[in-house]
């Protein structure tokens, strides 16, 4: 209802502004000049104020040609006379020809992506120009909150991403393009699933341990949430803003904590007509140095039979005779079979292709972009893949002198065929575990359903059978669409409505057939048939938005330089969603709910609303003294009564020294700008109504009859309020050598107050937990950004790199010395404590492993371990290593000591490339899947390096000392704890991506210019972590780092090709 | 005029939906808020049933603390998956720590529990519902008040009273434990209170819930645990008179066809066959591990194998005891082999669907008064015939011959040992050891049944033996720890000594 509401009352904004838009044309034809003239001062400011009076006088005709820096001709610059609206634009090889009216005109050419030029005509009736590339100039203008800005201007920390600078690399995801481009964005990608939302990005850290530290992304003025989703076709986008500070995320008030993502997608180019195709195919695969090693089928028979050998020696204190071996591995040389599960579910010539085409035009009253895409991936795990088509539209125009309306539609239709894989209990992990000695395939070459339960090794099904007979897949129709119309309402007040709206359709849909069997399970016990089973889900979200904005430029003056902003927003989300379920089918040939014996369904509804007023003003004097200040009131269904409405202040100023009077004008000083920013910033990600009690359903019999029944969920807390965090930020930019080196320099201080949190509140209150406002953490750091680009001959280089240092750290929770435990006792634990960095990894510290009785008896009391177990150091001192927490102390800090990106490109003729090196140091990841990979029971098949564990005090292994060795041959007990044991540092530097591209010869009049290129994604990986991904991590939060083998991350290669007709 | 124009559609969209006050005032529409429940008799008795509904829970996992613990019943050992089954492995093998998540769960949810007894009783008050619904609504929460009490006292000892519910989390860290006798005073006043609420009757509807015999027989128990014995006696006599009997096959007594019948005085209620969710599926915990369809009848299940009986307990019944066989089996048959490993019968009984059974549980009765009938007597006045005729009507029904002339401590050690029997695997094990024994005498006695466990387990360990620390009791287990978590949160409540 509230949706139609607002779709009528904008139709009533657009709707009123016909006849004036009629009377405007008008009027445009009788007077013509007169509206020339305002407009062009509406538009161009004071210093048109020069040139209004030759605009009718006598012409020179001057022509010439653009050309870019390599010599060639650039079709499409827009010439202008400055100061008029009088111009061309370039044709196909560059060449304009126009007719001003004398001597002092100046001619501005300009073009999107190269460097602004003003030339006065003067004498000269030919004049060639050469446009260089326009990268972080200090013209550029950068988009923020709510507007743009130039890059000298900006007196808070922004990072933007041209897409053009990346170079092609093959990318599902929009975030991809985020990695390692920018200074304080950390981007991880934690699995490698097929156009799985795998990356986990954070801004300046983690500010929360309650509300999540997902920034808020903005896709064409849209706030979208906390997710980009799969909708947005990476193809389409032009540039990505990345605001860092408070003062840039204020004007998102309730959302801004933990950074905003801007996202613009590509529109029509002025005066441009073009067409663009792109082709990538590539080939993804997990080298081989990238797997762990397991051990093969005759390796596992010797090691079941030591295990078991080594067992009677322990417990028996006897020589076992060779007889007592069970047969199935008392001779293990005789081994039939010997199968690598893990390689058996990889294909390891995954191809992709991504497909684009775009037309563009920016021609005429009306600039368009049109664009489709098709993207294909099959997964590197066999039957998982992806597939995307995207359509989108953008258009934008000039009704008349004060109306302009703009409409982007992005529709996408995604599949996905998945698998469960990430963890030990599902395919990636479950595949390491599995009997080697057992083939995948029968003898007549049909798949084996089940696998193993044999001498005391688990049951698994058959992972390649699971793939190949399990359906599991997930489609989203996705609808993301702006609307906007633009008034000039005087000459230098303007006015912006816009609605924007997302719709999705998302449907799961899963089919167990009834052959798949029970994973880890003893004996044949799990073998199928099992039960079938199948759901299904539909939900469907729609989520409009509605901003209204005031824009004034008011002209006070050539030293002063305002502009305000006024606005007003309200956004409402809902998500309706339908759930089935079924089990027990007759037959596994009808995978439809309907065919299920026993059938259950639900259906659900939820969503919030917010509503925001805001304003923002910049200014600046002589280009010297700039100064920003916002504010944002925002309320929101999420909170309770008396705390609906939070407000968000912001101010940040700056000084560009540089152009000081005393400032000795160096040639190779262009620019020298220090800036301070603080502000405050919400966080409202805790669940839609968290400050309401609800009963529930706990239903009961009476009478053997069934008769509804309600308890109470939760304790109601109308006082929760908004996170909020406090942040300030020091920033130096300085450009060199005439803007070829450029530096920026940041130093922040978050601190996020109030912070959301389920707290563990005693028992006897009835509930375990509530939700409160309490805790706060501290995050801070330097950000150093470095670009520097030259020409050597003809080789044009660029060099891009950034590096980050934050340092979080937990200044409160509800008392001084409390900690939030978070995992289980056998998975590791990450701990929340006050005084320390989020998520610390927490455990047993290991001392060793026991070799001996004596050792045992000599040492704290630790019930039940045998020799072979490992030693744990008693921490409390209180001579007991008690089996639960009292011991556990930090042993690992998952948090990177520093993490960089560094980005080379160069280009010689016709060739370039476009390198990417990322790398994170000094951190820690609790390696949870060698818990079941390095178990001595002999259920699972363990690494390679179990062949060096502890048997005896006599065959200690190689270093029972070491860290990561495993002792626990003989008991389960102090063996699979959580400990240092499992701890590895992770450092890596990473070459991410390299890219090599030819630029093919111009083909008259078909091709204006074509690009080929090879590229190579995840190429190579330097570090000493044992797993597949160092990014890798099974939980989310602030559980950091705990892998248990997910899907692996691929490396990929590629070629492909782009060509503009 | 244009501009004027423009600017005043201008406002008119700045204030379209400020305007509109409701915009961030949103409710989850699939749930119901607790400002608008309990209103009325309808919903009273809605959150008297999920009181119930909570007492489900709690039963589905009581055999861990009151027969799991005893000389009763065992672990299907699993030599291969020890760290699984750790939890599990402690509570057996008496190496329980205040870590122990069971324990944890038991403490969290009888608070739950007793949160929305409280809730209801506060609302129910200021209520418009009619006085007689009111009375039974208000026996029902003050009855099931008195019942979980009584559990955590003889769980915990000294635990924290909560009788009214907090406006806000911060009050709860301020409540710490009460002496036994407070607690022991408010389950006297909810029972007596419950016994003149609640009638002697359901009408078919409501049959389940609790009975003025029901609020009685818990009201007598309290006092036999209290060692109050002529108040015992007083009390138990009067459900003599209120209907109950005996039926001639103690098989019936369990039989989900016979739910609910002349015996019963209290059973917590399932229902299987559907999808309604109420089902039980203690069968399914209680079989052994490998014994696949063997115990359930539905092929390739995975019991859990926990509470199996122990060869002392099967050793217990006499020769002839009718009761034997319904209660346990001694092996079970899977693919043509006998397997030694014995199981409970009392709640496998054939049900359509896998995992879900139809087994009611029982909680009290009249062959469990009738036993307590003639300890209190024997306790007061010595072995009367009166006493000796209560036991003898629970032998009867059992094919046993009839017990006579014993002296006093020979027939306290009769009745125990019909209890043991009569009453095998439906929790009343330890609680009947915790009453009956001093915390000295009960860890001897459980330590002797250790040792045996450990010369002669009745579960084949696969080669592993048993660790030193295995079946090791002392005096303070007479009381579970208090969770440690619940410490940590707050430090103002105390551990019982010894852990």
């Amino acid at each position: 209802m509230k949706i139609l509401y607002q779709i009528v009352a904008f139709g009533l904004l657009v709707g009123g502004y016909a006849p004036v838009a009629q009377a405007q044309d008008t009027n445009k034809q009788r007077t013509k000049p007169m509206v020339d003239r305002a407009t062009l001062v509406a538009f161009h400011g004071p210093e048109s104020q020069l040139h209004r009076a030759s605009v009718a006088l006598a012409d020179v005709v001057v022509a010439g040609k653009v050309i870019d820096e390599k010599g060639s001709g650039l079709p499409g610059v827009s010439v202008i006379m400055k100061g008029s609206t009088q111009g061309t634009t370039t044709d196909g090889e560059g060449s304009y020809r126009l007719s001003v009216p004398n001597e002092r005109a100046t001619l501005v050419f300009s073009f999107v992506g190269y460097t602004r030029q003003e030339v006065v005509v003067g004498t000269q009736t030919t004049l060639t120009v050469t446009l260089l590339p326009d990268d972080q100039t200090l013209n550029e203008v950068v988009v923020v909150g709510y507007g743009s800005q130039r890059r000298q201007d900006i007196t808070s920390a922004i990072s933007v991403i041209s897409m053009r600078d990346i170079g092609e690399q093959p990318a599902n995801n929009p975030n991809q393009a985020l990695q390692g481009r920018a200074a304080g964005v950390v981007v991880k990608q934690k699995s490698g699933t097929p156009g799985g939302n795998i990356f986990e990005v954070r801004v300046r850290g983690i500010g929360s341990l309650g509300a999540g530290s997902d920034p808020l992304y903005v896709i064409d003025g849209f706030a979208v949430g906390t997710s980009v989703g799969q909708n947005l076709n990476p193809n389409d986008v032009e540039s990505i803003s990345i605001l860092k500070d408070a003062a840039s995320t204020a004007i998102y008030g309730a959302r801004g904590s933990n950074g905003v993502v801007l996202i613009t997608t590509k529109s029509g180019k002025e005066g441009k007509v073009g067409i663009n195709l792109s082709l990538d195919y590539g080939i993804q695969s997990t080298p081989r140095s990238r797997r762990v090693t397991m051990l093969n089928g005759v390796e596992f028979a010797q090691f079941k039979k030591d295990i078991f050998m080594d067992g009677i020696r322990y417990f028996q204190k006897r020589e076992p005779t060779i007889d007592e071996v069970p047969i199935g591995y008392r001779f293990p040389e005789q081994t039939k079979f010997s199968t690598d599960w893990f390689g058996e579910i990889m294909d390891n010539n995954a191809p992709y292709t991504d497909m684009n085409l775009t037309i563009s035009s920016g021609k005429g009253p009306i600039k368009s972009l049109l664009s489709v895409g098709y993207y294909k991936e099959a997964g590197t795990i066999i039957k998982t893949n992806y597939d995307r088509f995207s359509a989108r539209s953008n258009l934008s125009g000039q009704v008349n002198k004060f109306l302009s309306i703009g409409m982007n539609i992005n529709g996408t239709y995604t599949k996905q065929n998945l698998a469960n894989t990430d963890g030990r209990s599902n395919l990636v992990g479950g595949a390491l575990l599995m009997d080697p000695r057992e083939p995948v395939y029968n003898a007549d070459g049909t798949l084996r359903p089940y696998i193993g339960g044999v001498d005391g090794a688990f049951g698994f099904p058959n992972p390649v059978f699971v793939l190949n007979n399990v359906l599991r897949r997930r489609t989203i129709f996705d609808l993301l669409t702006n609307l906007y119309a633009d008034v000039a309402i005087l000459k230098n007040l303007s006015f912006r409505s816009s609605i924007n709206a997302k719709i999705t359709y998302n449907n799961f849909k899963d089919y167990i057939p009834s052959t798949i069997g029970l994973s880890v399970a003893s004996g044949t016990a799990g073998a199928p048939p099992r039960i079938a089973t199948s759901q299904e889900n539909t939900e469907q979200l729609i989520n409009y938005s509605l901003d209204e904005l005031l824009t004034y430029t008011p002209n006070i003056g050539a030293n002063h330089n305002i502009n305000a902003l006024l606005g007003f927003t309200s956004q409402q989300e809902t998500v309706r969603s339908v759930a089935g379920s079924a089990n027990t089918f007759p037959d596994d040939l009808v995978p439809f709910l309907g065919a299920g014996s026993i059938r259950s369904s639900n259906s659900n509804e939820f969503g919030f609303s917010l509503l925001a007023y805001f304003g923002r003003v910049n200014y600046a004097y002589k280009d010297r003294y700039l100064a920003s200040a916002s504010f944002r009131r925002e309320g929101s269904s999420r909170f309770g009564a008396q705390n609906k409405y939070g407000d968000f202040p912001a101010a940040s100023v700056g000084w560009r020294i540089s152009e000081e009077s005393f400032f000795p004008k160096t040639s190779w000083v262009n620019d020298l700008k220090l800036r301070a920013s603080w502000g405050v910033t919400g966080n409202n990600n805790i669940g839609n109504y968290p400050s309401l009690a609800f009963v529930g359903a706990n239903n009961y019999i009476l009478g053997n009859t069934f008769v509804p029944g309600k308890v109470v969920s939760s304790f109601a807390n109308s006082e929760l309020k908004w996170e909020k965090s406090n942040q300030l930020d020091i920033g130096l930019d300085l450009a060199l050598f005439n803007n070829k080196l450029t530096f920026t320099l940041e130093y922040y201080n978050k601190l996020t107050n109030d912070m959301l949190l389920p707290i563990s509140i005693p028992a006897v209150s009835g509930f375990t937990t509530s939700l409160a406002n309490i805790g706060k953490v501290e995050n801070k750091g330097i950000e150093l950004g470095s670009e520097f680009r030259t020409s050597i001959g003809q080789i044009n280089f660029r060099t891009n790199a950034n590096i980050t240092f934050n340092r979080n750290k937990i200044l409160a929770i509800k008392g001084a010395n409390d900690m939030l435990y978070y995992g289980g006792f056998y998975g590791g634990y990450n701990v929340q404590k006050v005084g320390r960095p989020v998520g610390m990894i927490y455990g047993y510290k290991k001392l060793g492993i026991f070799n001996t009785q004596a050792e045992i008896d000599a040492s704290p009391r630790q019930d039940g371990v045998i020799p072979g177990g490992m030693k744990f150091a008693d921490t409390n001192g209180d001579g007991v290593i008690t089996y639960d927490t009292q011991d556990m102390v930090e042993i690992g800090n998952p948090n990177p000591a520093f993490t960089w990106g560094w980005t080379v490109a160069a280009d010689y003729k016709k060739f370039d490339v476009n390198v990417l090196f990322l790398g994170a140091h000094d951190f820690d990841i609790y390696r949870n899947i060698e818990a079941s990979t390095m178990n001595m029971d002999g259920v699972f098949n363990v690494l390679d390096k179990a062949k060096d564990r502890w048997r005896s005090p006599e065959n200690p292994g190689s270093n029972p000392l070491a860290k990561n060795s495993q002792g626990g041959t003989n008991f389960f007990k102090w063996s699979r704890e959580s400990s240092e044991r499992y701890v590895y540092d992770g450092s890596y530097v990473w070459l991410k991506t390299i890219t090599l591209g030819y630029t093919l010869p111009k083909l008259k009049s078909v091709l204006s210019d074509a690009r080929i290129f090879v590229t190579a994604n995840n190429l190579f990986l330097f570090s000493k972590y044992p797993g597949n991904n160092p990014d890798a991590g099974v939980r989310g939060g602030t559980e950091l780092n705990n892998d248990d083998e997910s899907y692996p991350v691929p490396r990929t290669l590629a070629v492909g090709a782009k060509i503009n007709f | 005029m244009k501009k004027i124009t423009a600017l005043s559609i201008l406002f008119l969209c700045l204030t379209q939906v400020s305007c509109k006050d409701d915009f961030l005032v949103t409710t989850d529409s699939t749930r119901i808020g607790t400002d608008l429940f309990y209103q009325n008799q309808a919903q009273f008795e809605q959150a008297v049933n999920g009181v119930y509904g909570q007492l489900q829970t709690i039963t589905n996992a009581a055999y861990l603390f009151q027969e799991f613990n005893t000389d009763n019943t065992t672990l299907d050992f699993n030599p291969l998956d020890r760290g699984g089954a750790a939890g599990w492995e402690a509570l057996e093998f008496s190496t329980v720590n205040p870590g122990n998540g069971e324990i944890s769960n038991l403490w969290n949810l009888h608070y739950s529990t007793l949160y929305n007894i409280n809730y209801a009783l506060e609302k129910l008050g200021p209520s418009t519902v009619d006085a007689t619904a009111k009375k039974e609504i208000e026996g029902q929460l003050k009855f099931l008040r008195g019942y979980h009490y009584f559990n955590l006292v003889r769980y915990f000892g000294d635990v924290v009273l909560v009788t009214s519910t907090l406006k806000n989390p911060d009050e709860a860290f301020n409540l710490i434990r009460s002496p036994q006798a407070a607690i022991y005073t408010q389950i006297e006043t909810d029972l007596k209170e419950a016994a003149t609420l609640l009638p002697a009757k359901h009408v078919a509807a409501k049959v389940g819930r609790a009975t003025q015999g029901t609020a009685l027989a818990l009201l007598g128990k309290v006092y036999l645990t209290k060692k109050q014995y002529p108040e015992a006696v007083t009390t138990l006599k009067q459900i003599l008179t209120l209907g109950y009997s005996l039926p001639a096959k103690y098989a019936d007594v369990f039989d989900p066809a016979k739910k609910n019948g002349p015996e019963s005085i209290f059973e917590v209620q399932y229902q299987g066959g559907n999808d309604l969710g109420e089902q039980s599926n203690f069968m399914y915990v209680f079989a052994p591990r490998l014994s696949q369809g063997a115990v359930t009848g539905f092929a390739n299940t995975a019991p859990a194998g926990r509470n199996i009986p122990t060869n002392d307990l099967i050793a217990a019944f006499e020769p002839g005891d009718l009761r034997r066989d319904v209660s346990l089996q001694a092996s079970y048959t899977l693919n043509g082999t006998v397997v030694p490993i014995p199981f409970i019968n009392k709640y496998r009984h054939p049900h359509t669907i896998t995992g879900r059974t139809d087994n009611n549980w029982p909680v009290l009765r009249y062959a469990d008064v009738l036993l307590m009938l003639a300890e209190a007597i024997n306790e007061a006045s010595g072995p009367t015939a009166e006493a000796f005729g209560y036991v003898n009507q629970v032998r009867t029904r059992a094919g046993l011959k009839e017990v006579s002339g014993l002296a006093k401590d020979a027939f306290r050690t009769a009745v125990l040992k019909e209890r043991r029997v009569e009453l095998a695997f439906e929790n009343h094990r330890w609680f009947d050891l915790q009453r009956t024994n001093t915390p000295a005498e009960l860890a001897a006695f459980l330590n002797a049944h250790g040792a045996k466990e450990k010369a002669k387990p009745t579960v084949a360990r696969g080669g592993i033996a048993f660790n030193a620390l295995d079946y090791v009791y002392s005096d303070f287990e007479y009381y579970l720890p208090i969770p440690a978590p619940q410490i940590l949160i707050n430090s103002k409540l105390t551990q019982n000594s010894g852990y």
